[in-house]
């Protein structure tokens, strides 16, 4: 269906291996689908710029009250860009797909399972976003709730998107874990949410006394800014590249 | 054999070898048909054939090791030269920017007053009368409490009250009740607050600048104009009781048989020093003793260490204030009404009662002055209560020098900047404006007199500005002015006048700092030159014993042909050190140092250039090797991991928050490698490696979190930090519960170390009885030292063994520890044969022999020395910090298996990581980039006083214990998993150690340019230099570890495998 975009010329290069099964995830080649995907990044960067002053006077509540709205967003913005993981557009490249639900031809109710599923299982991978950021460096046994929601936020922008693509098929999940999966609008998003709450935390240190400086403000702005960027950068203009294909060209000689 | 799983690297290099093997058995046995032939014509069999081999294996063997040697050594010459380099940069920044005073040689003396024409009643330029100005007493008594802070001596609210409060009422009381006869204020100390700058300052009353801070360890005489020396002048004399430190600045100057002098360092020892004080002293107070002294000076170190040994918040603090309170009382019923009794502190100390610093705790100290006549006075009633806290009304330190001057009658020192304190002049009413102003001319044309000289002699132009002190100076001049007018105007002259020379003393030497930073730079360049990868050099492990075997066949088939192989490094070393011998530049150098010689210039400018020239010359020769400038590019996503680590973690060092903050960023930095890590890892083949990989990545960055909660804050991380290290924040000694943490180590960490060598087979040879007994044995002592000094600081078994016992059981122990780990340790190590058993099966074909350990046999025998080493750091670092180190020790090996795992070798982000890992434990090991966070006691672990050159070793064992233990481990990352036949192992671990250097080159060239363009700023002195001086520190420290034990490390360990197995190359 997105043929129409460039994701052959860096593709067949390392042909070779078996990790080239895994395909990039297009999104649907239709107006709405764009339209949609292009929206999603600007409600969720206006709805960051509009709630930033809650977000650094009350970081809890914030946090706590729009994660909803963030979900309806993922959700919709899954259902309606992206194929869900077992549906025909993800299906052209590989075989088998262990622990997968029933395909039904409706693919509308398909999606909505399969978007309620990847909620659970975001749900389920916010504890250990949780522990990654506690083992950063993030307080352990204080600001529980701060580091929690920052992890749910983390959640629904990184993963979800991921595992609604991806659903459970461990050779694709590996390919993302080791980036080796081409980039996509999922992977692009994960990656640009991890460097973005990475560099989130930079200006935490400096002594200059800003309220914004307080956990967790930078990181979910760095999080929210990283996957906006990282998910229309990768759906867009390096759509089906794929990383580290020199570093792991140089290794293998 | 065992089995190694193939890698998708090896495939080329395997392909080839068994090529050529195939070939080589072709014409083998073509010849062994020959040899049938050969048989039945009576030639030589082949059995005669292979003795010939035999002895041709050995010859080669031997050629190849002397080559190897040679080689080394070219090797080690290097890193010496780069040493060299190293050193020169840091002397030439440092001699710029730690500060120099110019020290005028000018002395005061009776017969010539500052202001010229003064009455005879005021001055009767007569020492029996007062030479200036009448003197009020005939002799002193100071007694000097070391670290006396403040808040010891003020009342505290009980009930907020810390264990150092209220236990010295006894100034506070005098002072209140009796204010004209005492009065007791806080005394501000110029930093740096080590005793020898603060006695220098106390005595000429002038500001010793950074420079003198090196000098604490050996202090030297002073020959500036000062109090004892007007004291001796004038023929007075002078007496000494306590520190040593006296002794050393003021040589010959105390009388021989009443003085006494005792060992300052001893930090342990919270008693002698005291008790010869107040023994004594009292003797000399008796009126018999009259004109056998006119100064009598009694240095007490018991409060300064009992805050070096426990913190200020212990009951030990208590009893030495308590013992300070009785003493000082007892002082003042003894002495004379012509005598003035002095009582003050040098400095103060921080939370955790160490000092050397500018902060608050550490500057602000007592002073407090009593005589039984009534003289004191205060200007206005509200002072007559000494202020609550040490920020009201504080006077210098310096301002003793011309109030003691000008009571006892003596010339004020030449180079003395304080102003008389207004209390012993204002007169018993507060009211003598006449007097304030006559002491006060006195010394404001003294200082004024100074500043024309030094002006003079430096060469500087004086400004009359409005404001500026000689405008000052003026004003107070005019004539007409009442007295206590003049006598405010004197005053905000000598205030002015001292804040010009405060930023006059911050006067950088630019050129030699921008030498400095230049020298240091180009020689980080020639070095990541070295460093970098040669982009046609590959380091493939390709560990197999039947390919090796059969390489090593091939090549004695083939012996007769290659006889002059040369090693395609052998000359790389000493082509790079060659160029250095060239005549061109040796008449260069020579003529620049002739030139420099017989001008008399300072050398800095022909050192700077020389030696520039000598590296530009490594550099050329370096970029013909194809290692060009283009090649430190870094190539693949590991490479740039390792520069934007080394770079933003050296950029943050120009933030006083990143600085401040370093041990958080370092954990950050750890999880991020260990995340990419962990992507690495996903993308492995094979389903073994990759679940080996995830797991030691995981555990890696779990570690480092868990590490990360030893910790000891710095000041300025409060109060988003709370120490871990120690008891508590007031304390430098260890919680009872954190001596489980060494046994725990004990427990433990072998059997970790037994895990990773199990895999490889490797827990064979001497490693069940070396890690298994002679370690684990070694961790027990150390844990058994720490409950010793454990039960020797808490009183444990007060009742049972006296303190000595305790203490001569533990140095004893100690020592056994050091001796078993490095002297005993190093020896085996030499010795010891590899890791390997041999097991001989017979099968079908017959004989199997399988070598147990083949696949790491270089990796697991040098693993014994990081282990020495962690032994004898373990035992200079307290309980907290042996679980740290332990932990490093286990985060090390989770390294190698990574950077093993996804074939990292080659890469630079194995050293990069162990640099950060080093630095990283340098905080979890109880520092900071502090001056007062140096924990000296740990120089009386092993002995009993000071001695050298052991106890600075020892104390920088324990500074630096993480970054040593990390340039151990340079070698193991190269060396873990690789087998006894690898090539290239010298050069690879000397470009891996050579990119761990630059690391610390890095920061050391990063912290100087910033401390030395940031050398106005306000935290200079709190945050940029103690950090430029402990990364310019570890850089030397770095190279010498490098050079004496990593390098020669490899050295025996490549000699004791390849003994056993035949030289590869």
């Amino acid at each position: 269906m997105s043929s129409a975009l460039a994701k052959a010329p860096s593709a067949p290069a390392t042909d070779s291996k078996p990790k080239a099964a895994v395909a990039a995830v297009p999104t649907f080649d239709n107006a709405l689908s764009k339209g949609i995907a292009f929206s999603r990044v600007a409600v969720l960067l206006g709805l960051l710029a509009a709630q930033f002053n809650d977000l650094v006077a009350e970081p809890v509540l914030t946090l706590q009250s729009a994660l909803p709205v963030v979900a309806v967003i993922q959700v919709a913005y899954a259902v309606l860009c992206l194929p869900a993981a077992g549906s025909q557009q993800a299906k052209t490249a590989k075989k088998a797909r262990p622990g997968e639900k029933k395909k039904p031809e409706q693919a509308g109710t398909s999606s909505v399972v399969t978007a309620f599923l990847a909620l659970v299982l975001s749900t389920i991978a916010t504890p250990v976003i949780h522990a990654l950021f506690i083992l950063f460096g993030a307080p352990f046994l204080d600001h529980i709730t701060h580091t929690f929601l920052c992890a749910a936020h983390f959640s629904l922008l990184g993963i979800f998107p991921v595992i609604y693509a991806r659903g459970v098929d461990s050779q694709a999940l590996i390919a993302v874990a080791g980036l080796s999966a081409p980039l996509d609008e999922t992977l692009g998003g994960l990656l640009g949410a991890v460097l973005g709450a990475w560099l989130g935390a930079v200006p935490i240190p400096l002594d200059w006394d800003r309220e914004w400086q307080k956990w967790p403000v930078t990181i979910v702005c760095g999080m929210y800014a990283g996957s906006c960027l990282g998910s229309w950068l990768s759906g867009v203009v390096f759509f089906g590249k794929r990383l580290g294909e020199t570093a792991s060209a140089a290794k293998d000689e | 054999m065992p089995p190694k799983s193939s890698k998708p690297a090896d495939g080329l290099d395997y392909k080839a070898i068994s090529k050529q093997f195939a070939k080589a058995r072709a014409a083998r046995e073509a010849r062994e048909a020959r040899d049938a032939e050969a048989k039945e014509k009576g030639l030589p069999t082949e059995k005669e054939q292979t003795e010939i081999l035999e002895r041709q294996r050995e010859l080669l063997n031997t050629k190849r090791q002397k080559a190897y040697e040679r080689r080394w050594w070219w090797t080690a010459a290097f890193w010496t030269w780069l040493l060299a380099v190293h050193a020169v940069g840091i002397w030439l920044f440092a001699s710029g920017f730690l500060l120099t005073r110019l020290v005028l040689d000018d002395k005061s003396s009776c017969a010539a007053p500052p202001v010229e024409g003064l009455a005879a009643s005021q001055a009767a330029l007569d020492v029996q009368k007062g030479c200036w100005h009448p003197k009020q007493f005939d002799r002193a008594v100071v007694i000097l409490i070391d670290a006396l802070r403040y808040d010891f001596t003020v009342p505290e609210d009980p009930a907020a009250a810390h264990a150092f409060h209220n236990s010295f009422p006894f100034l506070y009381d005098t002072a209140v009740k009796a204010p004209q006869n005492a009065f007791l204020r806080p005394f501000i100390a110029d930093p740096p607050t080590t005793t020898l700058q603060r006695l220098k300052g106390l005595t000429t009353g002038t500001l010793p600048t950074f420079i003198d801070a090196g000098s604490n360890f050996a202090g030297t005489a002073i020959d500036e104009d000062n109090l004892l020396m007007q004291l001796r002048e004038s023929g007075k004399k002078i007496a000494h009781l306590g520190d040593d430190t006296w002794w050393s600045l003021f040589p010959e100057y105390f009388e021989p048989n009443i003085s006494k002098a005792y060992d300052s360092f001893n930090v342990w020892d919270l008693h002698t020093v005291d008790n010869g004080v107040i023994d004594n002293i009292f003797p000399l107070l008796e009126s018999s003793k009259d004109g056998q002294w006119d100064l009598l000076i009694g240095h007490c170190l018991g409060v300064d260490h009992a805050g070096h040994r426990y913190g200020p918040d212990h009951s030990a603090m208590t009893a030495k204030l308590q013992q300070m309170n009785e003493f000082v009382t007892k002082v003042a019923g003894s002495i004379d009404d012509d005598t003035l009794l002095i009582v003050m502190g040098d400095h103060g100390m921080d939370g955790k009662g160490d000092h050397g610093g500018e902060s608050d705790d550490e500057v602000e100290a007592a002073l407090w002055m009593y005589s039984k006549r009534p003289v004191f006075g205060r200007t206005s009633p509200e002072f007559a209560i000494p202020p609550a806290t040490a920020k009201i009304r504080p006077v210098n330190q310096i301002d003793l020098v011309p109030t003691l001057a000008l009571l006892l009658g003596i010339p004020i020192p030449y180079n003395n900047l304080g102003k008389p304190i207004e209390e012993a002049f204002a007169g018993q009413k507060g009211n003598d404006w006449a007097n304030l102003e006559a002491v006060s001319r006195l010394a404001s044309a003294g200082i004024e007199r100074y500043r024309q000289s030094y002006f003079k002699a430096r060469g500087i132009k004086q400004t009359v500005e409005p404001g500026s002190p000689a405008a000052l100076w003026a004003a107070a001049n005019v004539a007409g002015l009442s007295h206590k007018d003049a006598y405010n105007y004197l005053k905000e002259f000598e205030n002015e006048t001292l804040q010009v020379y405060k930023g006059l003393w911050a006067r950088f030497d630019v050129p030699r700092m921008v030498a400095g930073v230049f020298v240091t730079a180009v020689g980080l360049v020639m070095l990541v030159m070295y460093s970098s990868k040669p982009a046609d050099e590959e380091f493939v492990v390709a560990n197999d014993a039947e390919l090796d075997y059969a390489e090593r066949r091939l090549e004695l088939m083939n012996l007769n042909h290659e006889d002059q192989e040369v090693h395609p490094d052998q000359h790389f070393h000493r082509s790079l050190l060659g160029g250095l011998a060239d005549a061109r530049v040796l008449f260069v150098v020579g003529v620049l140092i002739a030139v420099g010689l017989y001008r008399k210039q300072p050398m800095d400018g022909p050192a700077a250039l020389v030696v520039t020239l000598l590296i530009t010359g490594v550099i050329s020769a370096l970029s013909t090797s194809g290692r060009s400038i283009l090649n430190i590019l870094p190539r693949t996503f590991w490479g740039w991991l390792s520069v934007v680590l080394t770079l933003s973690h050296s950029i943050g060092f120009a933030s006083n928050s990143y600085t401040i903050w370093e041990d958080s960023i370092l954990l950050f930095f750890i999880a991020t490698f260990g995340v990419a890590a962990l992507i690495s890892s996903f993308r492995i083949e094979s389903k073994v490696d990759r679940t080996m990989a995830i797991y030691h990545t995981v555990t890696f960055i779990i570690i480092g979190r868990l590490a990360s909660y030893s910790k000891l804050c710095r000041e300025e991380q409060m109060p988003y930090c709370t120490s871990t290290y120690y008891a508590s924040v007031t304390s430098s000694t260890s919680a009872p519960w954190q001596l489980a943490i060494p046994f725990a180590v004990f427990l433990i960490l072998p059997d970790v170390i037994k895990a990773f060598l199990m895999p490889s087979k490797s827990y064979e040879g001497l490693a069940p009885t070396w890690i298994g007994y002679a370690f684990r044995g070694g961790l027990f002592l150390s844990a058994l030292y720490w409950t010793i000094d454990a039960a020797n600081n808490g009183g444990w078994l007060a009742d049972r063994l006296s303190e000595s016992t305790l203490k001569s059981a533990g140095v004893y122990l100690a020592q056994v520890i050091l001796a078993l780990s490095l002297i005993a340790g190093s020896t085996s190590f030499a010795w010891a044969p590899p890791n390997i058993s041999i097991l001989s099966t017979s099968a079908k074909t017959g004989q199997l022999v399988t070598i147990l350990g083949y696949g790491n046999a270089m990796g697991a025998r040098y693993l014994f020395l990081p282990l020495n080493f962690l032994a004898a750091c373990i035992l200079v670092t307290k309980p907290m910090g042996s679980g740290a180190l332990a932990l490093m020790m286990w985060q090390i090996l989770c390294l190698a298996e990574i950077i093993d795992l996804n074939q990292l070798k080659a890469e630079s982000i194995g050293p990069v990581m162990l640099a950060i890992l080093g630095n990283f434990y340098f905080f979890k090991t109880g520092h900071q980039a502090v001056l007062s966070s140096i924990q000296w006691d740990s120089a009386f672990i092993p002995l009993f006083s000071i001695r050298y050159p052991w106890s600075p070793l020892v104390v920088a064992l324990n500074t630096f214990a993480g970054q040593i233990l990390a340039a151990v481990s340079v070698p193991l990352i190269v060396l873990w998993k690789v087998g006894p036949k690898q090539r290239g192992i010298l050069e690879t671990t000397a470009r891996a150690l050579g990119v761990f250097i630059a690391y610390f080159a890095v920061e050391a060239l990063t912290t100087m340019s910033w401390a030395g363009w940031l050398r106005r700023h306000l935290m200079l002195y709190r945050v940029f230099c103690p950090r430029f001086m402990l990364a310019a520190l570890l850089l030397v420290v770095m190279d010498l570890v490098g050079v004496l034990v990593a390098l020669t490390g490899v050295r025996s360990n490549t000699l004791a495998v390849c003994e056993v197995f035949g030289w590869a190359e």
